[in-house]
């Protein structure tokens, strides 16, 4: 078989030695056929002589362009393939990635830096990572976040990177050795707060999972931080309700207030006014909260759990403000959009009451360590600075993410009784 | 439904003829021209109906195609076909281990052949063995005639001929190229055990076939909403995926001539 096209020169070689077509040398063709450009000649040299009789069938099948061959003096056989213009894939493949070791460690911030994100992304690129060959004629996907601004602040990836470095295991790291049993009014109230503390890190887990599969892939980091922030509250969910039994005791009160203030977030549609009422205003206050039950600790256990769920909640709360302010620098109206859904909260949780007064009496009681009138003032006092420096640190974190202090002053004043 | 519908019939040989057909509907509706179709479970009776006049245009295969040519008297409009269906060819495929190194080896052996309405797994291969100077009453025929009336576009029968091979029950068998190269691409073939022994020579496939009564104005309109397909539009895409194609091109004739001189000879045109 001999034809005109085959006395000329090829850009790329592949030797098929003695390989059928359907034996394993379109394993070494198809992928030489993906790295020209359409109408660049791959030369195949096989001495199968059934690939003589099967190439152009596949060729026609791929739509390739068979160009013919020559017998070369050592008889073997040396076809010429054009590559197609209808096919394979477009686009060019990425190359030359140089990703910085760091200690031996390999940092997602240097991945994201070598392969930044895109500012818009197209729905029907589907599940390909960031960076890969999509083939066209993939179907739409029902990604509704698909603009940088809106999604992704430039810090999400060390945020990631920090995340996984600080997992932590709620079965190990907790000195549940250090739990004693504790005076039976401390112990109930103990209880429900680590109920009350549950209750509102079960709404954390599945708030942002909502916005997860909005997520367009090409943001990828996002949805990784995300998981971590799901991940961490799965963490508390699980250390709290440990230690609400470990004492002896048990779970206490789940209030309505806490319920209606809870759905109001679960039912938020907007990612980012979730991740302001969620991660800057409500995990915010809990920073206050847990801090608070931090130092009133009765034991050990206690102290340590608070803390470390403190320093996760620390970490959605950065998240929370990366991005906010982020999509506040990129977007005029969102200020007018966050104080709206903040005071359609508020308006939707008129008449709730405020702080669950199960969880105001037991703050009090942790504070007071005891029952005696002497010690309960004290920490009636100490609840009331609780409610002031809450207020006092969303206000500066507003300012923090940009607000102006009057804005600040009113979100703050409009934000859910229930803390979260 | 106005005068200006182009009624279609088309065989549902799969499940997937619908969703092509739903898909191409609304492709030409967008493309501003009216279509819609009526799906036939067999060639025989799409024929008879398109040559009743009660279907604008057939989307046919190459044995139905040429029996319309041939019962219009050579009048009928061809409108368009798949890059696909050019330059179709059959192949004879052998086991490794059946000692048959040349066509003249055929004799004595068995011959897996698929449908006898296939144009690609019996029709042709058999037309141009016996082109070649093979003498097929020497020969052990194991035909597979499923799917009768659907002219080998399920293509069940040719992969029957190469489970055949692949068993032993055959030494030898014909098949399209298509599917014959499709199942080795996905690794279905065993290439110890069969190989590729001769191909034919070229001939052509599918048709949109019409009367030469159909009206001018359709004629265009449907050959216009056609060749508007790309298959870089990911909608087009998936039709075309669908319908195994990348290009409609124009018609041409000249690509079943052999299958006109089979079907002479054998006397069923």
């Amino acid at each position: 078989m001999s034809s005109p096209g085959a006395g000329s020169t090829a850009a790329v070689a592949i030797d098929g030695g003695d390989l059928p077509l359907g034996g394993g040398l379109l394993a070494l063709v198809r992928p030489a056929l993906d790295l020209l450009e359409p109408a660049g000649v791959l030369a195949i040299l096989t001495s199968a002589r059934s690939v003589d009789e099967d190439l152009l069938a596949w060729c026609r099948l791929e739509r390739h362009e068979y160009l013919g061959s020559e017998i070369l003096p050592d008889n073997r056989t040396r076809h010429l393939v054009a590559r197609g213009r209808l096919s394979g894939v477009s686009g060019e493949r990425e190359r030359a990635i140089n990703l910085p070791r760091r200690e031996g460690r390999l940092l997602t911030a240097d991945l994201l830096a070598a392969v930044p994100m895109p500012e818009h992304a197209d729905p029907s690129s589907g599940f390909a990572p960031r960076g890969a060959q999509v083939e066209p004629g993939g179907p739409q996907y029902p990604f509704s976040l698909n603009e940088r601004d809106r999604v992704a602040p430039p810090e999400v990836a060390q945020l990631y990177d920090q995340a996984i470095a600080a997992q932590w295991d709620a079965s190990r790291d907790i000195p549940w050795d250090k739990v004693r049993p504790l005076a039976p009014a401390l112990e109930r109230a103990l209880g429900q707060i680590m109920t009350f503390l549950a209750e509102n890190e079960l709404s954390a887990l599945y708030v942002p999972s909502r916005f997860l599969p909005r997520i367009h892939p090409a943001y990828v980091e996002v949805a990784q931080f995300l998981a971590t922030q799901l991940n961490d509250e799965a963490r508390h969910i699980d250390v709290f309700l440990k230690r609400a039994r470990a004492g002896g005791g048990g779970v206490g009160v789940s209030s309505a207030t806490t319920s209606h203030s809870l759905l109001s977030l679960l039912e938020l549609e907007d990612f980012t006014e979730a991740a302001f009422l969620l991660s800057v205003l409500g995990e915010g206050t809990f920073l206050d909260l847990l801090k608070y039950i931090e130092h009133y600790a009765p034991d050990e256990a206690t102290a340590e759990l608070t803390r470390r769920a403190r320093l996760d909640e620390a970490r959605h709360v950065h998240f929370g403000m990366a991005h906010v302010r982020h999509a506040l620098a990129h977007d005029d109206d969102l200020y007018g959009r966050l104080e709206a859904a903040v005071r359609r909260r508020a308006a939707t949780l008129h008449n709730v009451g405020g702080v669950p007064a199960h969880l105001q009496d037991s703050l009090t009681i942790l504070a007071a360590r005891d029952a005696n009138p002497t010690a309960v003032r004290r920490g009636h006092e100490a609840f009331r600075e609780l409610l002031e420096s809450m207020h006092e640190q969303r206000v500066k974190r507003l300012l923090n993410a940009g607000f102006t202090t009057e804005q600040a002053q009113t979100i703050s004043d409009l934000h859910t009784p229930n803390f979260m | 439904m106005t005068d200006q519908t182009i009624f279609l019939g088309a065989v549902a040989y799969d499940p997937k003829v619908v969703t092509i057909w739903e898909g191409m509907r609304e492709h030409f509706r967008e493309q501003g021209v009216p279509m819609d179709f009526a799906l036939f479970s067999n060639y025989e009776r799409q024929v008879e109906t398109l040559l009743k006049g009660h279907i604008d245009v057939a989307w046919d295969t190459p044995l139905a195609h040429v029996r319309v040519k041939h019962r219009t008297g050579g009048k009928s409009l061809s409108l368009g076909m798949r890059d696909s269906d050019c330059g179709f060819r059959s192949k004879v495929v052998v086991r490794r281990d059946a000692g048959i190194q040349a066509l003249s080896d055929l004799q004595g052996k068995t011959l897996a052949i698929g449908s006898r309405d296939s144009t690609q797994a019996r029709i042709l291969p058999l037309y141009y063995l016996n082109q070649e100077g093979i003498d097929l009453a020497r020969v052990k025929l194991l035909p597979f005639d499923t799917d009768l009336g659907k002219h080998g576009d399920t293509g069940t029968s040719e992969l029957d001929v190469l489970a055949a091979l692949n068993d032993g029950r055959a030494h030898a068998g014909t098949v399209g190229d298509l599917v014959w190269v499709t199942e080795q691409s996905a690794g279905r073939v065993d290439s110890n055990k069969i190989e590729v022994l001769w191909t034919t020579p070229g001939f052509d496939h599918c048709m949109f076939d019409a009367l030469p009564t159909l009206p001018k104005e359709k004629f265009e309109a449907f050959r216009r909403a056609l060749f508007a397909m790309r298959w870089d539009n990911p909608r087009h895409r998936r039709l075309m995926e669908l319908e195994g194609l990348r290009e409609w091109v124009q018609p041409r004739e000249e690509g079943y001539q052999s299958l006109v001189a089979a079907l002479t000879a054998a006397a069923e045109l």
